[in-house]
């Protein structure tokens, strides 16, 4: 790991400050930050700690908003039986993420910000990895390995995948991020917080340099009671998703009201299929139309040499986590 | 006394576990260490062309950095594969051709650990690329053998031809296994320390005499210059038992710098410096009769090598003693990979070969239809198949009637997808396990004192498995003592002379000579007080008085416990070295083992086949959205003669048989095919079960008798639990949805 310096600023603006430096860096947690600079992918001049900003810290659940600091722990926050009732979907995912160690550590604005598992990336050995270093080429394109890759929203430049789960619940809710930095304070829609990688895949969000994240929230709606986020994956913990689904309904009689679908495990982003929603809006939720709306989300899937399984995977999980909401929503058995 | 043998004795080294006061090689700081760090290649095949070592040695903290161009004494030993100690015949930094990925380039001498590690960071190469193919070229297979031709490679028993034309229902089949690295808990590391002509050497390791050895005579030591320690090892699994470069490039590094070095080697890189399992194809040609009985039996393996050895596990030498043939046909290939050597995994002979065997029997009992036990039934053999011995003992379908009422087998219902259990679709499968009884010479000392406590000494390991409670366990039992007065002392080369910890034999082998030196204590302490003018034994013929545990007995119920008879003697202390010889341990295999070398009888010897056995059964859920494959339950019953401690035992055959279902569902090192490197090489990405993937595991533990393995009557079981897992779950996947998997692991991508 390379020397770098180390703050621990105790006000906001300080970690403003600190973070707008060329070269710093901000540090929560810690569990995907340390990593990259241990295996020498990250190689800060310095790290702004902000975990003594304890405004940052806890989470609330409201009526009308449930509102996170970007402090809180994916572990408290996950094991939260308030949280669990009102919405499942924001406990659920958390659970099923990394490990409990991990989830200790980590932090919800770290967790949203979570880098890629693409092993060419977090290998300095490839000198081939344009999101590592631009304009290199992509040794993921090149023949190599692409199972762990993006089958959606990936470019000719990159098809990492973004590996988080609880950003797949954010986006379906329509969540939004709030952040100050260098030019104030602003809030952003979570779906407009990570960029498609494209032709500049190093870019991955539209924080500025010495924006912080000081919070999340999600509104409260309906379907968000009868929520639900389905996992698959090879081994039962403490494994990435091969396709996961954050899912949640509102019904009307037999009809679907509502519907909110986002997929994990095969995007560049995280994912949010609003056509299989519009699909589903105003018709019976049953089996059949459950697989015909997972197929629809990924009806646009471009899968690589390799991971063509994850199209059907995906669209049985999208299927299988609709089930189980409607199974949560009032009348639901 | 209580009986000490085959009882439930909690491990003796569990405090100083659980405590932190377990010394392991690398928590040993000589004064003034330094730390080493590798810098290893980013290309697999080709040439080093410059290597510039400038920004490393800027570093702060930075001492020293070698290279092939300016290591001083830097030593090499023969690999195994070409019959000596070392991991593999090729060398890296001797020069500057590159073999294989991740082949050590430079090591970096710091003040600190992160010096170290960021000095191997800043290492600048260049390469010449050739072309690599990290997966071996199976075309281009061929048979040799470990003496350098195909002697016992290939075997040939009847007509293969005319037993597949005769047969009822035949299958032909290939399967195959991929990549697997041991990733053992503790760290690859090597300390050493110079003192003159003198080193000493702090390593885990599974055979600190193998290392001392072969270090010695690569540097022209006697070896009583050397001293290689390692009390304790977190897990080895055959990937700690010959010297590696990285240990001899540490001993060189500590030499050149004259300060004690330690270097533990990352993650990372503990997938390229050292062994692996290597990949291997399994190709079945079975035939049947309609009752399931076979007439026909060919198993080719093909096995991964490198480019400068020849890896022989020979696997069809365990396959073929199985089951009953008339006509057998076995070869062993192997196809060359530009990777390092593979080697040794637990089961490197069986996990492989019987993941295709039981694999192909379930196939051919399908299609006979006969049940997958009757199968294994109608197809037992109380004599080896090939070689025309006798089992010493088999007690194979024992151990499947057990596991069968334990397990429930009679709740199968036999068609392919009849069984569900609300969104998961339920197979039931069970395959075969079993063993060799390796047999190596050992000796170990004991010493009895008057006070009421013994020491037994010898140079054997724990790698984990319990062996300082089985040995106390077996001199407590002879000499009468309670097994906490038995102080057990290992992991020194120094000691006298036991066996490399692999291949299961270190219970059997070491075990019987601790046995051996208790009854020399009996028989010394005998001779002393029948001599005495009184006593319960004076006057006795000494030859009469034999040592039940813990009591001399002499004719005419006369006797005297153990230990007040020592206490009368005149050293009132008395000590002894234990032998054991098995009649097939040729002169020439025993010296193998003194020198280092692992000199191995059995499993088959003139008079017997020593295999050890067990069935395993297995249920397992697969989940009709998420395709997820889970394993509710998993019970399996072994007879391995005799079981010393009946929870170290549980614990080994239970931990096999969870490796067993990473084996199946999760391991394996993902390749990148172009550049011919490992993909995967950290814990978060390369597989295995967690707590969550292993429910309910049910271990049984047979009585079974064998008087010709040992005089301890024990066969090995470090190695037994995970044979036959794999091939259970596949089978048990195949009767839950129809999908025949014929490769590992079995993952959800292959059940969509
Ligand atoms: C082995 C392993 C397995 C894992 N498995 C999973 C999994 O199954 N599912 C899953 O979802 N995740 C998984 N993770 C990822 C894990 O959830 C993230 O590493 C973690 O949530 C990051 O949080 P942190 O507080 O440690 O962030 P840090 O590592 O401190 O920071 C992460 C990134 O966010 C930036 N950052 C952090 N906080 C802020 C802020 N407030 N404002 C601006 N920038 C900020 C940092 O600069 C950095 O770039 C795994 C991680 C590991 C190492
Ligand atoms: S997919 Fe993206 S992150 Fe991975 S190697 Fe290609 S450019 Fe780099």
């Amino acid at each position: 790991m390379r020397n770098f310096a180390y703050h621990r600023p105790d006000t906001i603006a300080a970690a403003i400050d600190a973070a707008r430096a060329e070269g710093a860096q901000v540090l929560a947690g810690g569990t995907t930050m340390v990593d990259l600079m241990k295996i020498g992918v990250f190689e800060p001049d310095a790290l702004i700690d902000i975990t003594a900003l304890s405004e940052l810290e806890g989470f609330e659940v409201g009526s009308d908003r449930i509102r996170f600091g970007a402090l809180a722990r994916m572990a408290e926050v996950g094991d939260d039986t308030k949280l669990s009732d009102a919405a499942p979907v924001l406990t659920e995912a958390l659970w099923k993420a990394a490990s409990p160690q991990l989830r200790h550590a980590a932090r919800l604005g770290g967790n949203i910000l979570q880098q890629t598992r693409c092993p060419y990336f977090r290998d300095t050995a490839y000198s081939q990895c344009n999101k590592r270093n631009p304009g290199s080429g992509c040794a993921a394109l090149d023949g190599g390995e692409t199972n762990l890759h993006a089958i959606l929203g990936g470019s000719d430049a990159c098809v990492a995948m973004y590996p988080g789960d609880w950003a797949q619940a954010l986006v379906a809710f329509d969540a939004e991020v709030k952040t100050q930095g260098p030019g104030g304070s602003r809030t952003i829609p979570f779906a407009d917080l990570h960029v498609l990688p494209g032709d500049t895949p190093e870019i991955e969000t539209i924080l500025k340099r010495g924006e912080l994240v000081t919070g999340i929230s999600v509104p409260v709606i309906p379907a968000l009671k009868a929520s639900h986020y389905l996992k698959a994956r090879d081994r039962e913990s403490y494994a990435f998703a091969s396709a996961s689904a954050a899912v949640g309904v509102e019904m009307e009689g037999e009809n679907v009201r509502d519907a909110r679908i986002a997929i994990g495990g095969v995007a560049s982003v995280p994912w949010r299929a609003r056509e299989a929603e519009e699909f589903l809006k105003d018709g019976p939720l049953t089996e059949e139309t459950a697989r015909e709306a997972g197929r629809i989300a990924f009806a646009d899937a471009r899968p690589l040499k390799g991971s063509e399984y994850k199209i059907k995977l995906g669209a049985d999980v999208v299927a299988g986590a609709l089930m189980t909401a409607k199974s949560r929503t009032t009348g639901g058995e | 006394m209580a009986q000490t043998i085959n009882t439930a004795v909690t491990r003796t080294d569990a405090p100083r576990k659980v405590t932190g006061t377990a010394t392991y090689a690398a928590d040993v700081i000589p004064s003034g260490m330094l730390h080493g760090a590798l810098a290893t290649s980013s290309i697999a095949v080709g040439t080093l062309t410059g290597i510039d070592t400038k920004r490393a040695e800027a570093e702060p903290g930075v001492i020293a950095v070698f290279t092939h161009e300016n290591l001083p004494d830097f030593k090499t030993v023969k690999g195994f594969y070409a019959g000596g100690p070392g991991s593999a015949s090729f060398w890296p930094m001797e020069g500057n051709e590159i073999k294989y990925a991740g082949q050590p380039i430079a090591y970096v001498v710091a003040e600190t650990a992160a010096a170290a590690r960021r000095g191997s960071q800043l290492i600048d190469a260049t390469y010449e690329v050739s072309e690599a193919n990290a997966h071996m070229d199976a075309e281009d297979s061929f048979v040799i053998g470990a003496s350098g031709d195909s002697k016992g490679m290939v075997t040939t028993k009847g007509d293969v031809s005319k037993g597949l034309a005769e047969a009822a229902q035949t299958i032909d089949v290939e399967y195959t296994t991929p990549f697997q690295h041991h990733n053992p808990m503790e760290m690859f590391s090597a300390t050493a320390e110079w003192n003159g002509d003198k080193l000493t050497v702090w390593m885990p390791s599974q055979s600190v005499r193998t290392l001392r050895g072969g270090i010695a005579a690569a540097y022209g030591l006697p070896e009583t210059s050397v001293r290689v320690i390692c009390p304790f090892v977190g897990g080895a699994f055959g990937s700690k038992a010959g010297i590696t470069p990285y240990a001899m490039l540490t001993i060189a590094a500590s030499k050149a710098v004259a300060a004690p070095v330690r270097l533990i080697v990352t993650r990372p890189q503990m997938f390229t410096v050292a062994t692996f399992r290597p990949e291997s194809i399994q190709k079945f040609r079975l035939g049947a009769d309609a009752t399931g009985k076979l007439t026909a039996f060919e198993h080719i393996e093909i096995s991964q090598t490198s480019q400068f050895d020849v890896v022989t596990n020979p696997g069809t030498h365990i396959t073929r003693a199985m089951y009953a043939s008339p006509n057998i046909h076995t070869e062993q290939r192997v196809a060359r990979s530009d990777t390092n050597t593979g080697g040794f995994m637990r089961a490197p002979n069986e996990m492989q070969t019987f993941f295709g065997l039981e694999q192909a029997m379930d196939e051919l009992a399908l299609k006979v239809g006969v049940d997958p036990v009757e199968m294994r039934r109608v197809n037992d053999t109380k004599r080896h198949p090939v070689e025309d011995v006798p089992f010493s003992s088999r007690s194979l379908m024992e151990c499947y009637d057990a596991v069968s009422d334990s397990f429930g087998w009679d709740q199968r219902s036999p068609e392919v997808g009849s069984m569900t259990d609300g969104d998961w679709l339920v197979g039931f499968g069970c395959a075969t396990a079993t063993y060799p009884t390796n047999i190596l010479a050992s000796n170990a000392r004991v010493r009895m004192q008057g006070s009421g406590s013994a020491y037994i000494e010898l140079a054997a390991h724990d790698v984990g498995t319990g062996s300082y409670t089985i040995f106390a366990q077996i001199a407590a039992a002879r000499l009468g003592l309670p097994v906490e007065a038995c102080d057990v002392v290992m992991g020194e080369a120094d000691l006298p002379v036991a066996p490399l910890s692999g291949g299961s034999t270190t219970a059997a082998s070491a075990g019987s000579a601790v046995h051996d030196a208790c009854l020399r204590i009996g028989r010394a302490v005998a001779m002393e007080v029948t001599a005495q003018s009184e006593g319960p034994l004076a006057g006795v013929d000494p030859k009469l008085i034999t040592l039940d545990n813990g009591v001399l007995r002499g004719p005419d119920g006369k006797s005297q416990p153990l230990l007040e008879a020592l206490a009368s003697t005149a050293a009132g202390e008395q000590e002894a070295v234990g032998e054991f010889r098995h009649p097939a341990l040729t002169d020439k295999l025993i010296r193998a083992t003194f020198a280092g070398g692992y000199g191995t009888a059995g499993p088959v010897t003139p008079e017997f086949a020593m295999f050890a056995f067990g069935a395993e059964m297995v249920e397992v859920h697969v989940n009709r959205w998420t395709h997820e494959i889970r394993v509710p339950r998993l019970h399996g019953a072994f007879a391995a003669g005799t079981i010393l401690n009946r929870k170290t035992a549980h614990s080994q055959l239970m931990g096999g048989m969870v490796w067993g279902i990473g084996s199946a569902l999760h391991e394996v090192t993902e390749v990148d095919k172009p550049r011919a490197r490992y993909l995967n090489t950290n814990i978060a990405e390369y597989l295995v079960p967690v707590n969550a993937d292993v429910r309910e595991v049910r271990v049984e533990m047979l009585d079974e008798k064998d008087d010709y393995v040992n005089p301890l009557g024990v066969k090995g079981i470090g190695e037994l639990g995970i044979v036959g897992t794999a091939a259970a779950i596949a089978n048990a996947v195949h009767h839950a949805t129809g999908k025949r998997l014929r490769k590992l692991p079995i993952r959800m991508s292959d059940l969509v």
